[in-house]
């Protein structure tokens, strides 16, 4: 696998969302992207699944050019993503929303197949007992659960998951890492969104910070958590620390 | 033992749903032998069956796939002339086709302008797309009106015979034949993985788009084959020996508002409750433009004529004659619809017969489910993975 985004630039009028963002993916690692809100982490993966046209720039996965095409030709090449608010299809049921990518992902496949794959996700992701349940009667951490099934139906190698734990209650964020950790050691990368920085440095093998639409960090989480650049634009300095310089 | 009532459960509903319809189909099949003499009923319930395909073959686009289309009658129509026109003997475009010929040539006719309408509207949602397809539907009603030389103008376009029998009962049959086929073939199709993302797109374009739905493609094919079996309805039924003429008013707006509001009534989720909702009030507005009452009550309210005439009302032979309330009391129907009731009247009570079983499974295994999770948080308190 090998994602490949260049120099990628995204104007909306007057304002520059991403200012020149580089980076490359070329290995199954669990890679954390962090930054203050409207640093572009989301108008960045928009762009990267082709829900966004960018500006300028390019973006190669598996050493084709996707930037212009579509987002479902995207997500059918090996590329998924959830979304910062869950987008469960509401009125269908858990395991029609579990049969949509399967199907969509290869068309000749077996129905009854896909739907026992589905089965033994959903009991991964403790929604077995839901599974002929709509989606709308879902709490919204049952939703995300969902979400994060049917991104291992289409099975992507790579994977941006948008703030999965936001709003999450603490039992299905075990699972959520649970799930994050059984994706990694199947071989796929993971791009990891989060504000939450206690699943972002636990996870995280490698970690990328935006700031105002610039990357200004990207390494190993350890060292780029000591950059002051990253600390002055997202981490803050922790108080007794402050004090002591002081 | 749980288990073992789930499945009776499961096979009931079952049971059930397939006694209902075969006992639907057999109402359909035995109907003219019970209005045996009474042709007029036989050729209501013809229309009924129309009309019903015209309301679940736009629940398919409207309901199935969020596409509210008020272009539904402008197809009906675009195929049936198109069929007439094709067969006609002499003029533009006169091939002497039988019906048997031009009625598919005109229904992909209408699936070619289906096409191209579909991949207009592509972009457009709700409110836009409701105007676009009305102002397509207008300009295409008052272009046939005009050509008078080609389309007959508004006195309308005669068409060939499909029979050669005046009887209403083979144009009956010929027409539950086609209610039947049409809505197995919707049915199939939204059990295929096309119906999964025709809801997939209705629900979020964006999500069904990043888990590899192709929207566009999703899109433009509900939009054609719903335009096609609107087309297909349109064109059989108006080459019945018992109609054979079109007219462009049949494809006025008020006309396609009958049709979606018949499908909101039954339930535009459901192919069949949309059918079912257009029988019904198909009928229903049929019965009450004379509702039958005794001979005493009617000398009752012949004392009364002019009373009830100056409130709209009116004496028949038989009954009393609602007029224009009936459409008063059908307008009323539909706001009560879509104010206490969007799923319609008839949608629910068919899914909650379709899945009484699966509610009572999910609530089996929510409790179990319950009882699982009050056992986990009796043991030791674990720490969450790392997680805040």
């Amino acid at each position: 696998m090998k994602l490949e985004v260049k120099r990628i630039v995204k104007n909306f009028g007057g304002l520059q969302a991403l200012k020149g963002v580089s980076f490359t993916i070329d290995s199954p690692q669990l890679v954390g992207l962090i930054g203050p809100n409207g640093a572009g982490k989301t108008t960045l993966t928009n762009i990267i699944t082709g829900m966004l046209a960018p500006t300028s720039g390019e973006i190669w996965l598996n050493g084709e050019r996707i930037d212009g095409m579509r987002p479902y030709a995207i997500a059918r090449r090996g590329l998924g993503r959830t979304f910062q608010v869950t987008r469960a299809f509401r009125r269908l049921t858990v395991m029609e929303n579990m049969l949509v990518p399967a199907l969509a992902r290869n068309p000749r496949a077996d129905r009854h197949a896909m739907e026992q794959k589905a089965r033994e996700i959903l009991a991964f992701l403790t929604l077995d007992h839901l599974t002929n349940e709509y989606a709308r009667s879902l709490s919204g951490g049952q939703q995300k659960l969902l979400e994060l099934g049917r991104l291992l139906m289409l099975d992507p190698q790579i994977i941006i998951l948008d703030e999965p734990f936001a709003g999450v209650h603490p039992r299905l964020q075990r699972t959520i890492y649970d799930y994050i950790r059984r994706v990694r050691e199947a071989g796929k990368a993971i791009i990891l969104i989060s504000h939450d920085m206690e699943s972002i440095f636990t996870l995280s093998e490698r970690l990328m910070v935006l700031n105002f639409g610039e990357l200004i960090a990207d390494g190993p989480p350890d060292e780029v958590r000591r950059m002051p650049e990253v600390i002055d634009a997202y981490l803050g300095r922790d108080e007794e620390e402050e004090t002591e310089h002081a | 033992m749980r288990r073992s009532a789930q499945l009776n459960t499961q096979y009931q509903a079952r049971y059930t749903l397939w006694g209902l319809a075969a006992l639907g189909v057999l109402i359909l099949l035995i109907f003219p032998l019970l209005f045996r003499q009474q042709p007029y009923w036989l050729y209501i319930a013809s229309q009924a069956l129309f009309y019903a395909i015209l309301a679940s073959s736009w629940a398919l686009l409207a309901g199935y796939n969020g596409q509210f289309s008020f272009a539904h009658m402008a197809f009906m129509g675009l195929a049936t002339y198109a069929s007439g026109i094709l067969g006609r003997e002499t003029g533009f475009l006169a091939f002497d086709l039988s019906p048997w010929v031009s009625i598919p040539l005109g229904v992909l006719f209408t699936g070619f302008v289906g096409l191209v309408i579909g991949y207009l509207c592509l972009r457009l949602r709700k409110t836009y797309l409701a105007l676009f397809t009305i102002a397509f539907a207008e300009i295409t009603r008052l272009v046939i009106k005009a050509e008078v030389k080609f389309t007959g103008g508004p006195n309308g376009l005669p068409l060939k015979p499909l029979l050669e029998s005046t009887s209403y009962v083979p144009v009956y049959y010929l027409m539950v034949a086609l209610f039947l086929g049409t809505l197995l073939a919707m049915y199939v199709l939204v059990r295929s993985r096309y119906g999964l993302y025709f809801q997939a797109v209705r629900e979020d374009e964006d999500a069904a788009a990043a888990l590899g739905v192709n929207v566009v493609n999703t899109r433009i094919l509900a939009f054609v084959v719903s335009s096609m079996i609107a087309g297909l309805a349109g064109a059989v039924f108006h080459h019945f020996p018992t109609v054979g003429l079109v007219v462009p008013d049949e494809m006025i707006i008020g006309r396609m508002s009958l049709v979606l509001a018949m499908a909101i009534i039954g339930g535009s989720n459901s192919l069949i409750a949309a059918a079912l909702g257009a029988i019904f009030i198909h009928f229903s507005l049929e019965w009450l433009q004379e509702i039958p009452l005794p001979a005493a009550i009617l000398r009752t309210l012949e004392a009364h004529r002019a009373t009830l005439e100056s409130l709209g009302f009116g004496l028949g032979e038989n009954g009393l004659k609602t007029n224009a309330w009936r459409m008063v009391g059908f307008g009323m129907l539909l706001m009560v619809t879509l104010r206490f009731r969007q799923n319609g009247l008839i949608a629910p009570l068919l899914e909650r017969l379709s899945r009484r079983h699966v509610i009572q499974e999910i609530a089996a295994r929510r409790r179990a489910r319950e009882e699982e999770e009050i056992e986990v948080s009796d043991e030791p308190n674990e720490q969450v993975g790392g997680a805040s």
